[in-house]
């Protein structure tokens, strides 16, 4: 199953549009942010690396996505795996692996499994879409920090969402609405993983940060990073290529 | 006075009354040896299904596996160490496993996998012997692997179908393989039913780039009559750095219930016995008091009480031998034919569980020298015991008292 | 001729020897009381505690729910069949259930495990196993609320604890997958180290909007009866109800063969051995009715030859058979009695040896050895006792019809 780094990206900020009375600056700000990825449609290429306490090891993905329900990806490295293809559509999760010439559906039993060996899990995946549904953010610091003016977001998970997480804390730059941070909370308020972007670069027409690198709190010593290579938005791209049959012809 | 010629051919003279007290004493004695013989064989059964099921005797993992199973928490260097298991006399087999999803048609379902040494296996234990329907592993056909009952069941599967085994791989990979359904077992354990998946070692080892090391292994001591508790410590200096366990301590409820079978098998055997001793009993004691007139007579005429009580015991002795022989070939006999067969049980249960593991619904005796010596000591004893009584009344008794007594 | 008080003294000139083997057929007696009665008392035991933590003494389930639990079966307008049932005589409460599997999250670890979901006003600690093992906290009151009950070594591996939350994620009716909150509000421990690291209990209503089912569905309607005896009956009143159209009933040995299979496997065991027992003492009382007859020879020429029919010779000793039964019972009720008296109100603990978590085919048992007779089992010990030693005495009677009179005499 591949990620796409667009996705991971609205993962954190997919927030509320019908903000609470009184934040409108919020959410202006964050829907900002949005823009800054969503469009109707995208295709990019990305590079994956994780180094685990047993193994490092790279690829290279390529992905299509329309709206926020449908995304496509194909493994393009290493030469072992080429041609694994993953497809979400909806809450569907399907995954075609070209070795056996199969494809299967994800169960709610490998949801919580760790994607492609990555650091972020397959319930991930799913569970972005629903951002909006299930936080609400309030702007809990805005300044100067480390020499730069940032805007700091806190969301907390409203009560009745199925998420595990106690808090997000988001910081951008003030200037340009450019993430910066993400980091989630357990509900003991523990630090249990941190999301950073860097490496500004020119990305389908805007400076975007081409890198995240997810890092787990309790095992310092690994990480999974993002990188794009290359991103292309509002593409012409037909609802045939989100479906299962797509999957085997390709 | 030749005692034993006197008291066999007081036995003769009343060949009825002797033949009758025989007959009784015989038929306790069979039926003794018989239901000892259920008992040892419930014992023994629930034991193997246990041990040469799956667990083994002892079982050595690396530290840490068993609370967290980790792929890569492995022990280095098996092989070698079931060459020096095997050297010292023991059974082994090293195991590997892996964790994942197996989906068939419409179904999919998380599963065990397990990597198996298969001419080692078949050594350690019976797992082999326990295929339901189809076949048991086979190197030549690597892809072929075994279901437990439950899991083919969900998955909807039957032998000869297709499935796909989606995991992730030691090196980080997603490991997946087409499979198809080479047998199916019957019930061994829950674990086993419903998420077990049997493969060559090999195959597994390619599958999740794990060219060495291995998860487990199982080990069987040669004589099984040997003490658990020395033999653990003895593998475990053969592995150290290992966590070595026996069954016992790896299933602790199963021992306990195990151990408590045993207890109530005591109390069963125990109260038998007296019911046992209640007939021997009686046919003693009728054999003795319904004579005392006789006695009386033999007093009159100048038997002293010691000879007296001698001749009891000689007869006592020699009905007791006679009956001990035919109850020992009955016995033995009978018990030989349900060691044999066993009493099937499957009609009332498919299936039985105890503490998770599923037991043979076939209840099968076994003879051991317990069975059989002790309900022949028993006999004796007790039927010295009922005739002190009487023999001692009886010689206490003044002849003219014996002759008239009622 | 007074056969009856014939009888009644010949048992008693040789008072050792029938007292002595009435002691041995009360032992019988006392044998048979205490293993039936355990057994009786175990498996009602073990019966009514798989039925109140699963499927009920009686299921009422979708059809191929057995060979493919699945969660996208499920029974519709089960409310109105459940209030049909519950309306039963015999029927002490029927509930609704749903049961799956699911995988529950939290920050730090994902376990997979399985639910029950249950309605809260329906489950007490004396019909729910889980609740009665509850170390911590409580059970949830709302039947559409958050709350969630889990084991304690779930909670340990998803270290939470009372007030945290839980994300469970599951497969709905038509295949989604799909998750909601829970937090925990009670936390149990069973010993059984399965169950304390797989199972949870669910609110009802919360399950059904989760799953998208309506409200009035279910995987499962339990029906927990009065008598367990009657599961059989009960399952036959139940699917001849109009509204049980269209679903399968079974009883508890079908939706846990496990159980039924133990108590079956020991049931049989018990059998065998009261039969040797029972097989024991008819030699004995053979033997002595025997013993009798032949020293009796020359008593029974004599009353032959005044006139003794065999036939009524025979019927006396079938008399004296009968009395010394008689006896034997008499003596059997004096001995048991205090012994089942003490079985059925304290019972040998035998907690130090077992520990107190111990599964016999899937439910926990009960480690004290306890005694309760069904008033069946009752009479099936007293009219076997009565039947053995009547037809223990046949052979010794035949005997004594055929020793002709002139032979007899001639004996010492």
């Amino acid at each position: 199953m591949i990620f796409s780094l667009l996705a991971i990206v609205q993962l954190c900020l997919c927030l509320p549009a019908q903000a609470v009375a009184g934040q409108d600056r919020t959410s202006f700000i964050l829907n900002k942010v949005d823009d800054l990825w969503r469009g109707e449609s995208s295709f990019a290429v990305v590079s994956m690396r994780v180094k685990t306490e047993h193994y490092t090891r790279t690829m290279r993905l390529e992905g299509w996505s329309k709206g926020k329900e449908k995304t496509l990806f194909r493994v393009l490295e290493p030469l072992r795996e080429r041609g694994t293809m993953t497809l979400k559509f909806g809450s569907h999760i399907y995954t075609y692996l070209p070795k056996t010439d199969r494809t299967i559906r994800l169960t709610s039993g490998m949801m919580m499994g760790s994607w492609m060996g990555s650091h972020l899990t397959n319930d991930d995946l799913v569970k972005e879409a629903r951002l909006e549904d299930d936080y609400k953010a309030a702007i809990t610091f805005e300044g100067a920090r480390d020499g730069r003016n940032i805007i700091e977001f806190t969301l907390v998970p409203k009560p009745e969402a199925p998420v595990v997480w106690g808090k997000l804390l988001l910081t951008i730059l003030a200037d340009g609405y450019t993430p910066l941070v993400e980091r989630y909370y357990d509900e003991d308020m523990h630090l249990a993983r941190t999301f950073t972007f860097s490496d500004m670069k020119m990305l389908g027409g805007l400076m975007r940060p081409a890198a995240l690198r997810v890092e787990p709190t309790d095992k310092p010593d690994e990480y999974t990073e993002f990188i794009y290579e290359q991103l292309e938005l509002n593409i012409p791209v037909s609802d045939a290529m989100f479906s299962k049959s797509s999957l085997k012809r390709r | 006075m030749r005692i034993l010629t006197l008291a066999s051919r007081n036995v003769r003279r009343n060949w009825s009354r002797s033949l009758v007290t025989m007959l009784a004493m015989a038929f306790a004695c069979c039926i003794m040896i018989f239901f000892s013989s259920l008992m040892e064989g419930m014992i023994q059964g629930s034991e193997r299904s246990v041990v040469s099921m799956n667990m083994g005797d002892i079982q050595i993992h690396a530290y840490g596996y068993r609370d967290d199973p980790d792929l890569y928490t492995r022990i280095e260097h098996a092989d070698a160490l079931v060459d020096r298991l095997q050297q010292e006399g023991y059974h082994a087999a090293s195991r590997i496993y892996a964790y994942g999803l197996l989906a068939a048609n419409m179904a999919s379902s998380g599963v065990h996998l397990r990597g198996v040494d298969l001419s080692h296996e078949m050594q350690v234990t019976e797992l082999y012997k326990h295929v339901s329907n189809g076949r048991w592993l086979d190197d030549a056909d690597p892809l072929g692997v075994v279901l437990g009952k439950k899991l083919a069941g969900t998955l909807g599967v039957k032998l000869g179908d297709e499935l796909v085994f989606v995991g992730q791989s030691a090196d980080g990979y997603m490991a997946n393989e087409l499979l198809r359904v080479r047998g199916i077992l019957k019930s061994v354990s829950d674990g086993i039913d419903r998420m077990g998946v049997f493969m060559p070692m090999q195959t597994l080892r390619e599958l999740m780039a794990m060219p060495d090391g291995a998860h487990e292994i199982v080990v069987m001591r040669a004589d099984r009559r040997t003490d658990l508790v020395t033999e653990t410590a003895q593998v475990a200096r053969l592995a150290p750095d290992l966590e070595v366990k026996n069954w016992k301590q790896l299933m602790p409820v199963i021992a306990r219930m195990i151990e408590t079978a045993d207890v109530q098998i005591m109390i069963m055997l125990v109260i038998f016995y007296i019911a046992v001793a209640t007939v021997v009993l009686n046919a003693m004691l009728m054999n003795v008091f319904e004579r005392i007139h006789e006695f009386g007579i033999m007093k009159a005429l100048g038997v002293s009480p010691m000879q007296l009580v001698a001749l009891v015991f000689a007869e006592t002795f020699i009905l007791t031998l006679l009956a001990a022989a035919v109850g020992l070939a009955g016995g033995w006999w009978i018990s030989a034919y349900y060691q044999q067969h066993g009493i099937d049980m499957s009609a009332l249960a498919g299936s039985i569980s105890y503490g998770g593991i599923a037991f043979d619904p076939v209840w099968y005796g076994a003879i051991t020298t317990s069975a059989l010596v002790y309900p022949v000591l028993f006999l004796f004893v007790v039927a010295a015991i009922a005739v002190i009584y009487p023999a001692a009344r009886a010689a206490l008794l003044s002849p003219v008292k014996a002759i008239y007594y009622r | 001729m007074n056969l009856h008080k014939l009888a009644w003294r010949n048992i008693w000139r040789r008072k050792r020897r029938t007292l002595i083997t009435a002691f041995s057929i009360g032992f019988g007696v006392m044998l048979s009381v205490t293993f039936t009665g355990s057994g009786d008392y175990t498996y009602t035991n073990m019966i009514d505690t798989g039925a109140s933590m699963g499927m009920g003494h009686v299921t009422v389930e979708p059809i191929g729910y057995q060979l493919k639990p699945t969660l996208d079966k499920r029974l519709t307008a089960a409310g109105r069949l459940r209030a049909r049932i519950a309306g039963i005589d015999g029927v002490s409460d029927a509930t609704l259930r749903i049961t799956g599997q699911a995988m529950f999250a939290s920050a730090r670890q994902s376990v997979g495990g399985g639910f029950i979901a249950v309605d809260p006003a329906f489950e007490t600690p004396g019909n729910n196993l889980l609740l009665r093992s509850l170390v911590e906290g409580a059970m949830f009151n709302d039947g559409d609320g958050l709350g969630i009950v889990i084991g304690s070594k779930l909670a340990q591996r998803l270290q939470v604890t009372i007030g945290k939350k839980i994300v469970y994620t599951t497969t709905d009716v038509s295949g989604e997958i799909v998750s909601n909150i829970a937090r925990v509000s009670g936390i149990f421990t069973t010993g059984i180290d399965m169950v304390d690291g797989i199972m949870v209990l669910l609110p009802i209503g919360s399950v059904q909007k989760t799953l998208n089912y309506a409200r009035d569905e279910a995987t499962v309607i339990a029906v927990i009866i009065r008598d367990q005896r009657h599961a059989e009956g009960m399952r036959d009143a139940i699917a001849a109800l109009p509204e049980a159209a269209g679903v399968a009933v079974v009883t508890w040995k079908q939706s846990q063969p496990d159980l039924a299979g133990v108590i079956a496997f020991d049931k049989a065991g018990n059998y065998i051995s009261q039969f040797l027992v029972g097989l024991l003492i008819a030699v004995g009382i053979l033997n002595t009715m025997l013993m009798s007859v032949l020293e009796r020879t020359r008593e029974f020429g004599v009353m032959m030859a005044i006139g003794m029919a065999p036939g009524t010779l025979f019927r006396l000793i079938m008399v004296e058979s009968f009395w010394l039964a008689v006896v034997g019972l008499l003596l059997g009720i004096i001995i048991t009695a205090p012994w089942y008296y003490f079985l059925y109100h304290t019972g040998i603990d035998f907690s130090s040896a077992f520990g107190t978590d111990f599964s016999y085919g899937g439910v926990l048992v009960d480690p004290v050895f306890k005694a309760r007779l069904f008033k069946e089992s009752v009479m099936a010990i007293l009219g076997g006792v009565f039947m053995l030693s009547l037809l223990a005495g046949l052979y010794p009677a035949w005997r004594a019809g055929r020793i002709p009179p002139v032979e007899s005499l001639k004996t010492i």
